[in-house]
């Protein structure tokens, strides 16, 4: 089959977490474009609605599931009910997370539910969806499961604790699957966006100038690295992550790309202390 | 499929005489590209392969040439490519498959085996960098993929001075990835495990069918499965992707 076709995900359903904003809209859409139905799970209904009514105008249908990631019930039930809805499923971006929980504490500082927090919402929702959905692609021999790291899964910062070792447990978690279920056909690979800002201040404007690009990413550059690893054209492709950063990781003094690579000095994460 | 298409795009593929550099053509070729191809001896079997390769995606509607070109002597590349380039279209893409693995005890090497083998690995990939990235930084874009093996990472037995190439062109992947990224040119490498048609212990017999027991997608790897990765970097797509080495190896680098 020519490359080009290779890489067409028509008559394939995509669970995308996290799909009422930003790079969950951006995963959503581009998967939408080539050829996919979405079912949207986050927590909040109007986003959700809105990411599907921009689904449904590119001819693909999609179902909102609000849902709290962190809840193995709930996850179960959005799982078994994006089954039964679509007939079968095929690709999972475990992509909900985020960096708030704790921010701008110290170790001492942070609490058992900070911790908690962070690691669930990073973490464990996406061990919660893949081992919901991991039967279903065992029965029918074909799943794609794309993990959502950060550049802080590869990197430290000062007081910062939960994210980034939430984000390095995706990577590994990215691997077991792909150890685990390569014979089943199932491939897990895992994105590391570098800094994709929803929208630019002018302060961060001023930043985009010590990413080694020159500039932060573009909302609409990391859908089509998921359009690639969902589809077959990643066939040989397990296990691995990709960094999208810019070159910021390999620059790396701060994983995003915040030091400065020609001039100026170094930029410390906002509420980070000592 | 309205994402990876290269359409328009002129792509140069090094050492083109093996079955990988083939799968690497035509894959670009399939996604639109046309493709030229540089092979190093004016021998027969060489430009035979380098044709056949040519032929194959000029079939696709293609157009291209095949350059017979020592890589190592930059001022012969340079004329070469601005030949070329005067002849089909300034280059958009550089694939470094130019690859030669060695597989020898160390101490059974002699001095000149080993500077041959950074030579046909390394030297002749930041030639053409040199060749290349410099007409791609003067028109401001420009892609760059070097094939690398995962042995820049993992110690086999017989492999040590392969592996030292191997971690020489990832390494000069990512920092010529970050010298050039602000100039519109990205740098990325392809990083293979146990492949088809590529040297190494997967050609032993015996070795075979315990190694594809052991990679977790429990087959070697082919040409075609390298083809999405390259024209994902290659294409406008992959602009914010740099410096990085997406690995295409069934997992086995994932095994513990």
């Amino acid at each position: 089959m020519p490359i080009l076709d290779r890489f067409d995900l028509t008559g394939r359903t995509a669970i995308v977490t996290g799909a009422g904003s930003n790079l969950g809209r951006e995963f959503s859409l581009a998967l939408a474009e080539a050829g996919a139905n979405i079912v949207g799970v986050g927590r909040r209904p109007e986003p959700l609605a809105e990411t599907g009514a921009m689904v449904e105008a590119k001819g693909r249908r999609y179902l909102a599931r609000p849902t709290d990631v962190t809840s193995s019930a709930e996850v179960n039930a959005m799982v078994a009910e994006a089954i039964a809805a679509f007939g079968s499923i095929e690709i999972l971006v475990n992509n909900a997370g985020g960096g708030g929980a704790g921010r701008g504490k110290t170790l001492p500082e942070l609490t058992d539910e900070d911790w908690h927090e962070g690691i669930d919402t990073n973490l464990t929702s996406a061990f919660f969806c893949s081992r919901a959905i991991i039967d279903h692609f065992v029965e029918r021999n074909y799943g794609r499961i794309i993990n959502v790291t950060s550049g802080w899964g590869y990197r430290a910062s000062r007081q910062r604790f939960m994210y980034p070792i939430a984000k390095a447990g995706v990577i590994s978690l990215t691997k077991s699957l792909a150890m685990s279920y390569a014979r089943d056909n199932i491939r897990s690979t895992c994105i590391a966006p570098g800094a994709f800002p929803h929208e630019l201040t002018p302060e961060l404007e001023q930043r985009a100038g010590m990413q080694p690009a020159g500039r932060f990413g573009r909302m609409q550059e990391i859908g089509p690295l998921a359009v690639f690893l969902a589809s077959d054209a990643a066939e040989y492709m397990n296990g691995e992550t990709v960094l999208i950063d810019g070159g910021a990781i390999a620059a790396g003094l701060t994983p995003a790309g915040l030091a400065p690579v020609f001039e100026g000095e170094p930029v410390l994460e906002e509420g980070a202390r000592r | 499929m309205t994402f990876f298409d290269l359409g328009g795009k002129h792509a140069l593929v090094t050492g083109a005489t093996g079955p990988l550099q083939r799968a690497l053509a035509v894959g670009l070729a399939e996604a639109g590209a046309n493709v030229s191809l540089t092979t190093t001896h004016a021998t027969q079997p060489e430009e035979v392969q380098a044709n056949s390769i040519l032929n194959e995606c000029w079939s696709i509607g293609r157009t291209g040439e095949a350059l017979t070109v020592d890589l190592m002597d930059e001022a012969a590349l340079s004329a070469a490519v601005d030949q070329l380039e005067g002849s089909i279209a300034p280059i958009d893409i550089l694939v470094n498959a130019s690859h030669a693995a060695v597989i020898k005890p160390f101490l059974d090497m002699t001095a000149d085996e080993v500077g041959a083998t950074f030579n046909a690995n390394l030297a002749v990939t930041m030639t053409a960098c040199r060749v290349v990235g410099r007409r791609m930084i003067d028109r401001g874009h420009g892609r760059v993929v070097n094939l690398v093996s995962i042995l820049y990472d993992r110690g086999v037995p017989n492999c040590a001075v392969y592996s030292a190439t191997q971690g020489a062109v990832l390494g000069l992947t990512k920092a010529l990835g970050i010298e050039w990224v602000r100039g519109g040119v990205t740098v990325n490498a392809l990083g293979i495990g146990f492949y088809e048609d590529v040297p190494g212990p997967q050609q032993d017999p015996e070795l075979r069918a315990p190694l594809e027991r052991y990679i977790p997608v429990r087959r070697l790897g082919t040409g075609a499965d390298l083809q999405g990765a390259l024209v994902y970097l290659a294409s406008e797509e992959a602009a914010f992707v740099d410096s990085e080495l997406l690995v295409v190896d069934g997992a086995i680098s994932a095994h513990g």
